[in-house]
């Protein structure tokens, strides 16, 4: 309910600064403007916006995966870590945008190179957060465990993976709207459909509406992946 | 002799793990960076990969000693806007984190908005950048930022909320101020969720500052790097991915060592 | 309260600006390029650097661009003063979007860019895109393509007209078969990679369409207010360019000192490639920027044709060469 007395004010604000300033559209388009451009446009904003949800729904699911995978095997083969943590922090270090060239070389200019993209950034986020998780529990619990015989997979799924979950959802939580930017920035530097395929075309035909038009449906799309991971996490931890 | 000798050999070699972690760690990521070079000089000479796709580090390495200067001025002015942007991004978050537990009406509506600012892709509104901060080091820094608030704000509240209400009920039987119990018990118990968030933080903020360098300017890691994308300098772009890759790595390095300093829970709870 | 101090601030700026100006004999001004630096900028870089434009009252600093950068919108929102935009095309379609921009010079007098097969391969003429895959970018070189093969009688369906990605290795390696290159950027990595007689080339103009591009802008305001600035900014910036024109090493020293980093062999290449279109057509007679009323009209009548601008532009209030007009034209010839 607060949440969306916070919205409405800002929607006042913003609506109110554009008429009130008269600011023109190039600077900042009225909200009024931008739902008008956003009907205007429905038919294309919603196959792009498809082709953006499907491209990071499939990035964001591999890319959990491989995070919290690739954290386990650290967790499990404490030796591995040394290797793999600088190759990992080299390769996220350096902006999605650099290396689209290269995967779109390698991935071709359609959904997958996007899907990849999506892949690494989501997966480095729950990565770091499902390794910080499983680091946190009680070095002596672990021991006692141990002394009980049990082994590091068992350590990692009775005590590791309980208390890493609250952590591991939050990377999840923020790895959803980090998904959808990656999609839209990447489909941005070559693409033949999706959002950021609309919002590049928008800024080259000057229709500043129309970007508008578009960065609002991809903050819809990521506030309801957001709410729903939420609600999903409130569930599942609820239920442990 | 072998009985003799191996037993003490775990103890002294654990001595020194705990004497110099540093030290052991640094010689680790020498060898380990070693073979990493010998790996990629390898594979590209061994299964001929043509320099479009991946050049030898060789090659890459020698580009940088060609014009060491311009690779100089953008390490150091990209570090300094990601500085910059950072430490913002975590004053603000953690501020933010306080505020929303002391005031959860604020919460509740600041919080979705908040989301709703990450869902906007920073390259969209690079001409509002320009137009409000202009074409100065702080409209990167401003980037970095908005890309580090957001998780820092989620974990610091996650931290925070996620401190055992029978420990705040019992320092306030004591009769600890507001203050003091933040001080004291919410922010060091929330540290290592926040330290998550940092570590996270690291590699945005650089990220926000090379993107932020695409809206024009002419230094920085993210200028060179854009260049050489589009003349198509593979070796060029390869030596700003590489040196980005340094940075990036340098600056979460950092903020681990601060983490092992800071953040004594293991040996606490 | 507040509203008064605004308002007094407002009433005051105007009045210290110039007194500001006038102590220091100069004022501030910015040009905002449409990439980053590189040879394809030169006259200008070469004009600050030996201070034209401070001879002309400007104390100028230049703003590279960058993807997604509209120079456009930067100048008519007053955030730069001048600027060197994408091409006819965009200040077309600012104009229709009500952009208060006004077009005072021309760059690159002819199409920039053409469209590039392989010499050996099976596409001899324009006859033989049919069937075949072509990339191009989609900011108005797409719509020059689909005139092209209109021309000839080809119909959109009749070819794969695909984005085209930043690197033009998926040509080098065959992947498809006709790629779009600008004459001073892609197509230099064309001929490195493959060398200039593997590759044949398809010219905008052979079929009667022509498309300039690099447009010298400032706002309706700027050009009401201080036509005396864009005047000397039109001197010192051509001046800069005759330099460099002339004295190519300089004008590529000048840009490898602002981006040290830059590929020097292809730099070299840039500079004589952009002068080349920077003196074709209407400029071998005018001078340098000169503003070709005919090639303006029909890359308008074109674009019009296509449904790219979806109303007329009054190409008067686009484009004013005045300002080149009270240069002599001896001052402006390269």
């Amino acid at each position: 309910m607060r949440g969306v007395l916070g919205a409405v004010l800002i929607v006042l604000l913003w609506e109110g600064s554009a008429r009130g300033f008269a600011l023109p559209s190039y600077t900042l388009p009225a909200v009024s403007e931008i739902l008008g451009g956003i009907w205007a446009q429905r038919a294309d904003l919603l196959s792009g916006g498809a082709t953006t949800l499907l491209e990071a729904l499939l990035g964001y699911g591999l890319g959990t995966a491989i995070g919290i995978a690739l954290a386990t095997v650290i967790t499990i083969l404490p030796w591995s870590r040394t290797g793999i943590m600088p190759v990992v922090m080299a390769v996220n270090s350096v902006p999605v945008a650099a290396y689209s060239p290269l995967v779109l070389l390698w991935f071709g200019i359609g959904v997958s190179s996007k899907i990849v993209m999506v892949t690494l950034a989501v997966g480095f986020t729950v990565f770091l957060s499902a390794l910080a998780g499983f680091d946190r529990v009680d070095r002596r619990s672990v021991d006692l465990l141990r002394s009980f015989g049990a082994g590091q997979a068992s350590v990692l799924w009775r005590l590791r993976l309980p208390a890493a979950m609250p952590l591991i959802a939050a990377g999840m939580r923020v790895a959803t709207v980090r998904s959808l930017i990656v999609a839209i920035v990447t489909e941005m530097l070559g693409a033949r459909s999706g959002l950021g395929w609309i919002i590049y075309q928008a800024v080259v035909q000057i229709d500043f509406v129309q970007v508008w038009a578009a960065i609002f449906v991809a903050s819809a799309i990521s506030l309801a992946f957001f709410g729903l991971i939420g609600w999903v996490e409130r569930k599942v931890i609820f239920w442990r | 002799m072998s009985g003799a000798v191996a037993l003490p050999a775990p103890r002294g070699a654990a001595g020194l793990r705990r004497a110099a972690p540093v030290l052991m760690g640094l010689g680790r990521l020498v060898l380990g960076l070693g073979i990493a070079a010998a790996v990629w000089e390898g594979a590209v000479l061994g299964f001929g990969i043509r320099p479009e796709y991946l050049p030898r580090l060789s090659a890459i390495l020698s580009t940088i000693a060609a014009t060491p200067e311009a690779y100089a001025a953008g390490f150091l002015r990209t570090a300094l806007e990601t500085l910059i942007g950072f430490a913002a991004g975590v004053a603000v978050g953690v501020l933010n984190g306080v505020l929303f537990l002391r005031a959860p009406v604020l919460r509740d509506m600041l919080f979705p908005v908040f989301v709703v600012s990450q869902t906007i892709p920073v390259i969209a509104f690079g001409a509002l950048v320009v137009l409000w901060f202009g074409n100065t080091l702080l409209a990167k820094a401003v980037i970095a930022f908005y890309l580090t608030f957001f998780p820092v704000t989620v974990n610091t509240l996650v931290g925070l909320q996620s401190v055992d209400p029978r420990q705040m009920a019992l320092l306030r039987s004591f009769g600890a101020t507001g203050r003091q119990v933040l001080l004291r018990l919410l922010l060091p118990s929330a540290l290592p969720q926040i330290f998550v968030a940092l570590r996270l933080g690291a590699s945005l903020s650089l990220v926000g500052a090379i993107v932020g360098e695409w809206f024009g300017d002419t230094t920085g890691l993210g200028v060179i790097l854009l260049q050489a994308m589009y003349t198509e300098q593979v070796t060029v772009m390869w030596a700003a991915i590489l040196c980005a890759a340094v940075l990036g790595t340098g600056f979460y390095a950092l903020v681990a060592l601060a983490e092992r300093y800071l953040v004594f829970w293991g040996a606490e709870a | 309260m507040q509203r008064r101090t605004l308002l007094t601030a407002a009433a005051a700026a105007p009045a210290i600006l110039p007194f500001v100006a006038r102590a220091q004999g100069t004022q501030k001004a910015t040009l905002r390029l449409k990439w980053l630096a590189q040879t394809q900028f030169a006259g200008f870089y070469l004009a600050k650097a030996r201070g034209y434009y401070e001879a002309e009252g400007i104390d100028l600093t230049i703003n590279p661009g960058g993807p997604n950068l509209l120079t456009e919108n930067l100048v008519a929102t007053g955030a730069d003063t001048f600027g060197l935009s994408g091409g006819t095309d965009s200040v077309f379609a600012a104009r229709e979007k009500n952009l208060p921009v006004v077009c005072i010079g021309v760059s690159h007098q002819q199409t920039p860019f053409f469209f590039v097969t392989r010499a050996d391969g099976p596409i001899r003429t324009l006859q033989d895109f049919k069937g075949k895959t072509v990339t191009t970018w989609y900011t108005g070189a797409n719509y020059v393509l689909l005139g092209m093969l209109a021309k000839i009688g080809l119909k959109p369906g009749d070819f794969t007209m695909q984005p085209q990605q930043v690197s033009v290795t998926p040509f080098v390696e065959g992947q498809i078969d006709v790629v779009t290159a600008t004459k001073y950027n892609e197509f230099y990595t064309l001929m490195t990679r493959m060398g200039r007689e593997k590759l044949r080339t398809f010219v905008a103009e052979d079929e009667g369409i022509t498309f300039p591009r690099d447009t010298l802008i400032v706002s309706e305001t700027t050009a009401r207010q201080k036509p005396e600035t864009v005047r000397g900014f039109l001197r010192a910036s051509i001046k800069g360019w005759r330099d460099a024109l002339k004295d190519q090493k300089a004008g590529v020293d000048v840009v490898m000192a602002a981006s040290p980093a830059l590929d020097r062999a292809h730099q070299e290449f840039m500079l004589v490639e952009a002068g080349k279109l920077m003196t074709a057509g209407a400029a071998a007679q005018q001078g340098l920027f000169w503003i070709d009323d005919a090639a303006i009209r029909s890359a308008h009548d074109f674009l019009r044709q296509n449904d790219v601008i979806k109303q007329p532009v009054d190409l008067a209030k686009a484009y004013d060469g005045s300002f080149l007009a009270a240069i002599p034209v001896a001052d402006r010839m390269a």
